[in-house]
């Protein structure tokens, strides 16, 4: 039997390196920088007036604060307590933007990058566990490729911060065979761009998450649109530098990796498919909206008989869209199997 | 659409059961169905036998090593004794924790040696000579812990990896730590993390395996043979206990002296030295000699001593959990097998 609507509020959630995200069922959806800190002590605590704060707001006041980015590189990183914790922490504060009603249950989809899922399996169950009254964790590529209806032949290439996963769908749960994981993605652009650049500007003083943000603003492959231009404070003077060049080899170090693995994939699709996948190649994560990315993939199927890449519609909720629609398709028995 | 329906509803249903699967701490479904693939009924129903009558313990999954398979018209039908298994108390795995088994004799294994001299810098540095110098620094950091240490090579010698197995195997040691030191192809880039035995899917991690396990002394048979028998006891869960925590308290002690360096975590892969030895088994990638930095520092005493007290600092954790806060915590946060 059904639960009525109004007994249960479904989430789908994507939990992501940088950041996560909240569908529900209500309606509501929201967004938060996967940051959380906690206050590093009495007077921090009464400077900040919080016992935790998320996203921008930690960001902003991580001098104050024990910081934490729990999913470093796709993994709950170190594997340590804290880490735990704040992947806790930051789930909690994402339910509790959904708003449930009093006396409504939760059921949530969770969908981690898939190497998270493959090796820290049971420290994400560990993590997340009462958190919702019923729990499921998928890997996310999983979860876009459901929340589009891209099910059958397609390729989904999932290029977030901390990793790029790939998944191909043959209209089955994918295994490992179907997916695979690298690890260069967002940070390790961001990275690349800072080594660059203090080759360029040994005295510019800048740290790596303004260096996100530039490549947040002015990442390209290819041919620029304009020139990317930022201020950087050398011996505490703002100056103006033209990183144009360091961001295109930066964001183009992403390029030999993906086309690779993504023709290999390809490669090892039964024959008879291997049209239709080269012709159903989705991008997604906050790395699918690199102006002329899809265009340079789409330069490499040329070599394999052409194809065609395309990034989602909806970067930021496509994850947990999806994982919303699996929690709106699950029956309740599956959702009572998986409850506490 | 009817037959996208029907394809969701199995999706559904495939992803609850990898979900239950991890809540009840089987294996992945994914494994199970190449493990049986590989291994046949027989391996299959062998194992549930070998570790119910180990552990006496009692769930709900014995039915999945006898569950109905799918058989193509070129496979034999299986014999009819599957269902012995299928009458048997389910398979649990066994939380290794629960022991506290000591640590009390700890191998070494300095990574390369001889003619086989590892990764190298444009100066001529050798990832060989700096494994066998770490852990020489190392094993005298442990005189002071209650510990025995075994080194597989004291000198510049050639050693096979099946050779470096034995020498593990012979002195029956509670714990197998193979050192390297890692290059990778994006030179600013100094990673560390520690590998234990299971698959990869990871091209990178593929490649570095096949590097590795060249010239491993194994045939082909050989090395199947040691696989088929990894996933039975306890010992890869034990592995990547172990992994973990020498992982975080390295990286953490490493980072007070290098803050560049990037904590790449605990992976799996299918290494001969981790697949051979019959104890807990890791290998550690300590440092990165493809960064211009830091191969200049690994080119100084005090920075190979400062890595060797960043690996002492992990192994204590192992060793000596009660007597460490970090130990205590890194234990809380590692992952039990036991639903």
């Amino acid at each position: 039997m059904t639960k009525s609507k109004n007994e249960v509020l479904q989430v789908g959630i994507d939990l992501g390196t940088s950041r996560s995200a909240i569908s529900s069922s209500s309606g509501a959806r929201h967004v938060v920088d996967s940051y959380v800190g906690w206050p590093v002590d009495m007077v921090a605590r009464k400077v900040v007036k919080k016992a935790v704060l998320f996203g921008k707001e930690a960001l902003d006041n991580r001098p104050m604060l024990d910081l934490h980015r729990p999913l470093e590189r796709g993994l709950i990183k170190e594997g340590s307590q804290k880490d735990e914790e704040a992947v806790r922490e930051l789930l909690g504060h994402l339910i509790s933007l959904a708003s449930a009603k009093e006396g409504q249950k939760v059921f949530a989809v969770v969908g981690v990058p898939a190497e998270a899922l493959r090796v820290s399996k049971q420290h994400l169950r560990n993590a997340v566990s009462g958190l919702a009254d019923s729990l499921m964790i998928v890997s996310e590529p999983f979860a876009v490729a459901y929340g589009m209806d891209s099910l059958l032949h397609t390729m989904i290439i999932d290029i977030g911060a901390g990793t790029t996963d790939f998944c191909v769908m043959n209209g089955r749960y994918p295994t490992d065979e179907d997916q695979r994981t690298l690890t260069n993605a967002g940070d390790s652009v961001d990275e690349h761009l800072a080594t660059l650049l203090r080759n360029k500007m040994p005295d510019g003083r800048f740290s790596i998450y303004m260096v996100r943000e530039w490549k947040e603003k002015g990442s390209f492959v290819g041919e620029p649109k304009q020139p990317v231009v930022v201020k950087v404070p050398v011996h505490g003077k703002p100056t103006e530098l033209d990183i144009t060049a360091e961001m295109r080899r930066a964001c183009e170090s992403l390029l030999g990796p993906i086309s690779e693995t993504m023709l290999d994939l390809v490669s090892r699709v039964e024959p008879e498919y291997q049209d239709d996948v080269r012709n159903n190649i989705i991008l997604a994560g906050g790395g699918s909206q690199i102006p002329g990315l899809a265009e340079a993939l789409e330069k490499t199927l040329g070599e394999m008989g052409g194809g065609r890449v395309r990034a989602v519609e909806d970067p930021v909720f496509a994850g947990s869209n999806g994982g919303l629609a699996i929690a709106l398709d699950a029956p309740d028995t599956d959702w009572e199997s998986l409850a506490g | 659409m009817p037959g996208k329906d029907r394809i969701k509803q199995q999706m559904i249903r495939d992803l609850v059961r990898d979900n239950l699967d991890t809540v009840r701490g089987t294996l992945p479904s994914g494994l199970r169905r190449r493990r049986r693939a590989v291994n046949g009924w027989l391996l299959g129903g062998l194992a549930a036998t070998l570790v119910v009558a180990f552990s006496g313990a009692i769930g709900s999954t014995a039915a999945r090593f006898a569950a109905p398979r799918r058989h193509f018209a070129s496979e034999p039908a299986p014999p009819a004794a599957p269902a012995l298994s299928a009458a048997l108390p389910a398979p649990q795995k066994i939380d290794p924790s629960l022991f506290r088994l000591a640590i009390r004799k700890l191998v070494i294994d300095p990574g390369h040696g001889g003619g086989d001299p590892g990764a190298m810098t444009r100066q001529g540095l050798e990832e060989k000579a700096i494994t066998l110098d770490v852990a020489e620094r190392l094993r005298a950091l442990l005189k002071d812990v209650p510990v025995t240490v075994v080194l597989t090579r004291t000198d510049d010698r050639s050693l096979s990896l099946e050779r470096r197995v034995e020498i593990a195997n012979a002195v029956n040691a509670d714990l197998f730590l193979s050192i390297h030191i890692n290059s990778m192809a994006v030179p600013d880039r100094v990673g560390i993390e520690t590998f234990y035995l299971g698959g990869t899917r990871d091209p990178a991690t593929a490649r570095f395996a096949r590097n590795e396990n060249a010239g491993s002394g194994y045939s082909l048979a050989d090395f199947k043979t040691l696989l088929e028998g990894v996933y039975v006891g306890v010992r890869q869960d034990e592995s990547r206990r172990f992994a973990e925590t020498l992982q975080a308290g390295y990286f953490r002690a490493l980072r007070e002296v290098n803050d560049r360096v990037q904590n790449r975590g605990v992976k799996t892969a299918p290494l001969v030295v981790l697949v051979g030895t019959r104890m807990p088994a890791i290998l550690a990638e300590i440092s990165c000699m493809s960064n211009a930095d830091e191969a200049r520092r690994l080119g100084t005493p005090a920075y190979r001593s400062a890595l060797a007290r960043a690996l002492y600092s992990g192994i204590r954790r192992i060793i000596e959990p009660e007597t460490s806060a970090e130990g205590l915590a890194a234990s809380a946060a590692a992952p039990k097998g036991v639903s």
